[in-house]
């Protein structure tokens, strides 16, 4: 009884008496700043962007952050290419930080392909040339005042005075370099942090629409909540898993899993704890289904993708999903490899019902963000057939279809952003009826995307849906790719279904106008049908990239 | 080790405390009450926190969650007011009670299943708390887990930004000086002096307290604007108005019963100073 | 490596299509000669394959091959048989008379929008589909062929629903309502279709990486490992894959019950654009079926021999038996072309020589048959404005040489001996007899119903009285004749000589049977008696 008193004082007796000399030190940290770079330097410009926020005036804000940010992100990608040439991607790929961060091809494929997405949202974040003039000033699409109530008097006045809200370049870089460690994590407790990191800034930039703020703060309010609970529950999971492993590290876990790991008498009694490595698993992998927008955890989706600025959307909708795609490939292939038999029938489960249900569901939306929305669930789900292929052509298959993926929702959401009316952006589909009429290149543009997302020969969309067909084929997934067909040709449907009000219907009177863009925009969209046609006709360098780019370090 | 009688009694009982605060917390009307019921809930969980041995958790969570956080988001909650309420309307019929039913049922699963795991015993306490249990912790933030302790600044940085980009409002106008405030009161002639105070005198001194008229309505000028634009105001001026009237009636019931019976004793005063701010004061002395 | 014949076949359109696309807007009729021009110089170039393919040399002639997407095992692997070499020469060779034939019928309405440019549309998408359904003939890759049998939907698309029948029998929005149901018709049924085959593709595409450790899409080296026992197909997998290949190809043909969305499909669009549906499209799925699902999987060709048979010869008697009943002239010739479609197939899977020669030879006579009855047709519709037969009557009194052809195109649909698709029909219902005599028999209906259909559209549009809204019908112009004489031509030749197409074909013919492991039945009934059972049907 004295002894475990002692014990419970200890913390505030024994640690004064004792002599400090006979404590260990505490080993300092070995940090691998150097391959950590391409991270620290957007953090180092998301906190310079702050930093012009806080001193520059306000004229000079808006080319100073867009500098910043186009000069980080392109540092960084300088840096990720460094550290690939260096061999990091193959051979030297090893966990840095104390074992919070791997460094291997996978990694590094999905942190240049968020910081190249990165680079092009904010190019479109940084338009100026879609809204009319508002008195004098030229303006994004973006709150003039986020605090301003929306319609009140104070919002009018911001407007008049030209304000506009250029924190968003830093949130954006705060929220990159957030995704650039959540694929990389190689710790749950890392994972966590990073979810967190490029989470908020998304709430906050969900927020700060300049059109239909009520709509934008509404969702911004759901996707925080909800995210906060996926969060909740990811954390819990993380708990759980901890409780069974006595250890967060992936390596660490999937040893005990494995049956391979030390087992110490401190773990003797939990490990091997069955309910609790299933449950904590399932839990993260939950979470990571959310950021995924996989069915049943997609009901955000479709209202936060409408209402947030377009230019958020096209970068949530195709950020995200590389980051969490990423994380979930590296938490079930590196944590969890061991437990494929009980995790890939669920996962087969959760990827039909994605497949089907996004497809589906958008048949019936009348909005083309919405449209998009549920098309980038059923392009989750897509992604999820490769997923559970768990081979190494999966892993590249994922990674290729991330590529092609993403560009073109990059380009899509930049050709929302330019047909406008009145009210901002006329989202409507009806509204778009006659567009080829109009002005036929940005119909055909807007054409070339949709029959990618439709997965047609030649297009970006069909190289990675075969490429993650194939892989779920070969790893033994026929009936899912079957599903998969049969849902492509839905969703190929209400593709469809827009080319046809593009083209074959009249244009109305009171029909939308498309403004003319800047280069920004301009770039983003050239990029997306270069990406298309490049990756739907010449696909093998990319795959080949993908395919070097395919083992996980553990 | 097993789990002690003692601590098995504490954490039922404080367990059941930190799920009705949890409750509390989603369920009270007022914002101030669901408030507290969170701090509730965090002086439990910290107790929790203590009887499991981790000492610097358990004071980090009464100091920093409770005391801090929280009492700071209490301050604010009173001095700005959350008066807007939510919509409880349901806009999708039977929701709510699907939302409970799945919530339930979910719960159920979770617990039967981490119930099934078998964790009579725990262990590794004693090896986590050897060298202290801060400098345990320290250990692990500052070498293991140091990458996640650093990049949760970023976090920080990002809620301060959002924080200030959802709620402070620049001025898109220089404000005037109080020597321009002044010249355009005396330019649109009215309130020239400063404002009439508040409260009406001997009964309430609070600023939500209008000062009356001397027609007993109360004056809108008296109340700071904010608490006017809230709807803060408490008014007495209905009461006061009916109190005068009452006395006016008794005093004309007096002065009639007098001028019948013996005259006019007090008969030079005139009716109309009944009208007077004092005597106000004096019927609600009364 | 020699000179890219092949590859410039196809490029040549295709780049055709980029030029047209970029003419400014006001040159239309500079557009025009463009995209003509470059239609023939592919014309010159798929004869120029054809004279130097020997139909005894190699199976696969005038090869290329280079790597094309490794990661998925793909090739860009280009040659041609005797099959692929007329039906690429066929697509040549239609391509300028549907462009002719089309000179006037993407012209804009009105040219106020300066941006709006139909015509050059037109002429750049018809380029572009032939440019796809030359590759298409031409790959020896299955999934180079699958990409580009897929992709061509896309322009077929815009075809239809964007260059519609401005004769429809309704007002302006039901037509245009219509016309985008039929286009949307069209590229779903295809799309689904398509897709089913892209499982089957990755199917294929997983047995061959499974076996022989990288996957494989070239047929030649499929069929080299097949032959040498590399590659065994299960018997389940083979049938499933076969199912899927099929499937798609059965759409695209297409047969009976798959078969809806031609009659929309045709009955909308414009005539030439109907012709490059049934003529050059679709002929894509019957040569397929003839490439892909007889070489590749045998055995399950055999296994759902039966089922495929009845359903031809129910898509002949069912085909024919709606075009009795058509009030539609287009309408009526595309339920013709799903009937004429069901020969196709029959002779395909009878797995015969002549009925497998009959049904390539079949392919080339319909391009040109139809093609010829449905351009004349057009030009009829286009003077009248209607497409309803009952608004035609008397015309051979008004437009002689209109009604003259129109009344050889028929004929050549009726197979008339001395024309073209005789011989072939012929062929067909010959082959199908040795082995299936039921059949061939009651797919001999299919010509007395022929008969019946194209004599009574002859007789209500073209005899009688002369009706309302016909007396001033001018007669062909130039530019019509210049599109009908010639196919005319090549019809009577084909009716007296087809045997420089059957030299081509035959070889082909005899390395698809040996592929299926099957050799002609000893003639059970002799032949005179199958002609005389044919004239008796007569």
């Amino acid at each position: 009884m004295s002894a475990t008193a002692a014990a419970v004082h200890s913390l505030w007796t024994t640690r004064a008496l004792a002599d400090t000399a006979a404590t260990p030190a505490i080993p300092t940290p070995h940090i691998e700043y150097a391959q950590l770079s391409p991270v620290l330097i957007v953090f180092g410009a998301a906190v310079l962007g702050v930093l012009i926020e806080a001193f520059a005036p306000r004229a000079a804000r808006y080319a100073g952050q867009l500098a910043v940010s186009v000069v980080g992100l392109a540092a960084a990608f300088a840096a990720l290419v460094a550290l690939a040439a260096d061999g990091y991607a193959q051979g030297r790929s090893h966990v840095a930080a104390m074992g919070a961060v791997a460094v291997d091809g996978p990694a590094l494929f999905l942190q240049g392909t968020i910081v190249l997405i990165a680079l092009v949202a904010t190019f479109t974040f940084a338009e100026r040339r879609l809204d009319p003039v508002a008195h004098g000033n030229r303006v994004d699409s973006f709150a003039a005042q986020g605090s301003a109530v929306p319609g009140g008097e104070q919002e009018q006045k911001a407007v008049r005075a030209g304000f506009t809200t250029t924190e968003v370049f830093p949130l954006l870089l705060f929220a990159v370099a957030g995704m650039m460690i959540f694929p990389a994590a190689d710790d749950l407790l890392t994972l966590f942090v990073s979810l967190e990191v490029f989470s908020l800034p998304l709430y906050l930039l969900c927020a700060l629409a300049r059109r239909r703020r009520l709509m934008s703060q509404e969702a911004s309010v759901k996707y925080f909540l909800l995210g906060a609970f996926s969060s909740a529950i990811l954390l819990f999971g993380i708990a759980l898993l901890y409780g069974y492993a006595g250890t967060v590290s992936y390596g660490g876990i999937a040893d005990v899993v494995d049956g391979t790991a030390k087992l110490t008498p401190a773990l003797a009694n939990t490990t091997g704890n069955d309910a609790l490595l299933l449950i904590g698993g399932a839990m993260v992998v939950m979470g990571l289904l959310f950021k995924v927008a996989a069915v049943p955890f997609h009901m955000w989706t479709p209202d936060v993708y409408q209402g947030a600025p377009t230019p958020v959307t096209g970068f949530m909708a195709a950020a995200v999903k590389v980051a969490a795609f990423g994380a979930l490939l590296r938490l079930l292939y590196v944590v969890l490899p061991g437990m494929r038999w009980d995790w890939r029938p669920v996962m087969w489960g959760v990827a039909i019902v994605t497949m089907v249900v996004g497809a589906i569901i958008a048949v019936t939306q009348t909005d083309v963000k919405r449209l998009l929305a549920y098309s980038s669930i059923a392009h989750a789900g897509f992604l999820l057939t490769g997923v559970i292929a768990v081979s190494p052509s999966g892993v590249s298959s994922v990674l290729f279809y991330l590529v092609a993926y993403s560009f073109v929702t990059l380009g899509g959401f930049a050709v929302v952003t330019l047909v406008r009316d009145a009210g901002g952006e006329a989202t409507h589909l009806s509204k778009w009826a006659g567009l080829g009429r109009r002005s036929p290149l940005l119909a055909a543009v807007f054409a070339v995307f949709l029959l990618s997302f439709a997965g047609i020969p030649l297009t970006a969309g069909f190289s990675g849906k075969f490429a993650v067909f194939k892989a779920a084929a070969q790893g033994g997934a026929v009936p899912l790719v079957v599903v998969g067909v049969i849902s492509s040709a839905i969703a190929a449907f209400f593709y469809i279904r827009v080319i046809v009000m593009m083209f074959f219907q009249e244009p109305q009177p009171q029909g939308p106008t498309v403004a003319i863009p800047s280069p920004l925009t301009s770039t983003a969209i050239a990029l997306g049908v270069a990406v298309t046609l490049v990756l739907g006709v010449a696909p093998q360098y990319f795959l080949d990239l993908a395919g070097k780019a395919g083992v996980f370090v553990r | 080790m097993t789990t002690s009688t003692g601590e098995a009694i504490q954490f039922w009982v404080l367990g059941i405390v930190a799920v009705l605060g949890a409750l509390g917390t989603v369920g009270m009307r007022k914002a101030v009450h669901s408030a507290l019921c969170l701090a509730g809930t965090m002086i439990v969980l910290a107790v929790f926190y203590l009887a499991q041995g981790a000492y610097f958790l358990g004071i980090v969570q009464i100091v920093v969650y409770t005391g801090a956080v929280m009492m700071l988001f209490l301050f604010v909650v009173m001095l700005v007011g959350i008066t807007a309420a939510d919509s409880l309307k349901e806009t999708i019929r039977g929701q709510r009670a699907a939302a409970v039913l799945c919530g339930i049922g979910f719960g159920i699963l979770l617990i039967a299943g981490i119930a099934n795991a078998s964790l009579h015993r725990f262990t590794g306490l004693a090896q986590a708390n050897a060298g202290g249990n801060v400098e345990g912790l320290a250990r692990l933030v500052f070498t293991t887990y140091v990458w996640a302790f650093e990049i949760t600044g970023a976090l920080l940085i990002t809620a301060a930004v959002g924080a200030m980009v959802l709620t402070h409002r620049e001025r898109t106008e220089r404000p005037a000086t109080q020597r321009e405030q002044s010249e355009a009161r005396v330019r649109e002639g009215r309130n020239v002096t400063p404002l009439p105070a508040p409260g009406v005198f001997a009964r309430h001194n609070a600023v939500d307290v209008p000062g009356l008229l001397p027609d007993g309505t109360p004056s809108e000028l008296t109340v700071n604007q904010t608490l006017r634009a809230r709807g803060q105001v408490r008014d007495v001026g209905g009461e006061q108005e009916r109190r005068v009237r009452k006395l006016e009636q008794r005093s004309d019931e007096y002065v009639e019963g007098v001028t019948e019976g013996e005259g006019a004793p007090e008969g030079g005063r005139d009716r109309s100073g009944d009208n007077d701010g004092a005597n106000h004061a004096e019927g609600a002395a009364k | 490596m020699s000179f890219p014949l092949l590859t410039v076949t196809a490029v040549v359109p295709a780049a055709g299509a980029v030029v047209t696309a970029a003419v400014p807007a006001a040159r239309r009729t500079a557009a025009k000669w463009t995209a003509l021009a470059f239609a023939l110089a592919t014309l010159v170039l798929a004869a120029v394959v054809t004279a130097r393919f020997s139909p005894g040399g190699a199976r696969y002639q005038l090869t290329e091959s280079h790597a094309w997407i490794t990661a998925f095992g793909v090739r860009y692997e280009l040659g041609v048989d005797g099959i692929a070499v007329v039906l690429v020469l066929l697509t040549a060779v239609l391509v300028p008379f549907v462009m002719l034939a089309g000179w006037h019928d993407a012209d804009p309405l009105e040219t106020s929008d300066r941006r709006w440019r139909p015509t050059q549309g037109f002429f750049a998408l018809i380029l572009l589909v032939e440019a796809m359904v030359v590759i298409a003939f031409e790959s020896t890759d299955v999934f180079l062929f699958y990409v580009f049998f897929e992709a061509m939907l896309i322009p077929m698309y815009f075809l239809i629903g964007g260059f519609g029948d401005q004769a429809g029998a309704h007002g302006e929005d039901e037509q245009a309502r219509q016309r985008s149901y039929a286009a949307v018709k069209f590229l779903l049924y295809n799309l689904v279709g398509g897709l089913v085959m892209l499982a089957a593709v990755i199917g294929l595409y997983a047995v061959t990486a499974h076996q022989l450790g990288a996957g494989t899409f070239s047929l030649p080296q499929i069929l080299h490992d097949r032959a040498n026992g590399t590659l065994t197909l299960s018997t389940t997998a083979e049938r499933w894959i076969f199912l899927g290949f099929f499937f798609a190809f059965a759409v695209k043909a297409p047969l009976w019950p798959l078969h809806t969305w031609l009659p929309n499909a045709m009955g909308e669009s414009t005539a030439p654009v109907a012709v490059l549906i049934t003529a050059v499209v679709d002929k894509v799925g019957t040569f397929a079926m003839l490439r892909y699902c007889l070489q590749l999987f045998p055995a399950a060709s055999k296994w759902a021999t039966p089922v495929i048979l009845v359903l031809a010869v129910i898509g002949i008697i069912y085909g024919a038996l709606l075009a009795v009943g058509q009030r539609d002239i287009k309408r009526l010739i595309a339920y013709a072309s799903i009937s004429h479609f069901g020969f196709i197939i029959l002779g395909i899977f009878a797995m015969t020589s002549q009925g497998q020669s009959g049904a390539t030879l079949y392919m080339v006579n319909h391009g040109v048959s139809t093609a010829a009855l449905l351009l004349v047709a057009g030009f009829l519709i286009s003077r009248r404005g209607s497409r309803r037969i009952a608004d035609f009557g008397g015309v051979q009194k008004v437009a002689p040489l209109l009604a003259g052809t129109f009344l050889v195109g028929g004929l050549a649909t009726l197979s008339l001996p001395g024309l073209g698709p005789f011989v072939s029909e012929f062929l067909v219902l010959v082959g199908t007899f040795t082995r299936y005599p039921a059949l061939g028999v009651i797919a001999t209906l299919g010509i007395v119903l022929a008969a019946l259909y194209v004599l009574v559209l002859y007789q209500r549009t073209m005899t009688g009285p002369v009706k309302a809204g016909i007396e001033g019908m001018k007669d062909l112009k130039v530019r019509e004749l210049v599109v009908v004489a010639p196919l005319i031509a090549l019809l009577l030749f084909l009716g007296v000589y087809p045997k420089p197409v059957t030299d081509v074909i035959n070889p082909a013919v005899k390395d698809t049977l040996s592929d299926v492991h099957r050799t002609d039945p000893p003639p059970k009934v002799t032949v005179p008696a199958v002609a005389a059972a044919k004239e008796n049907a007569k």
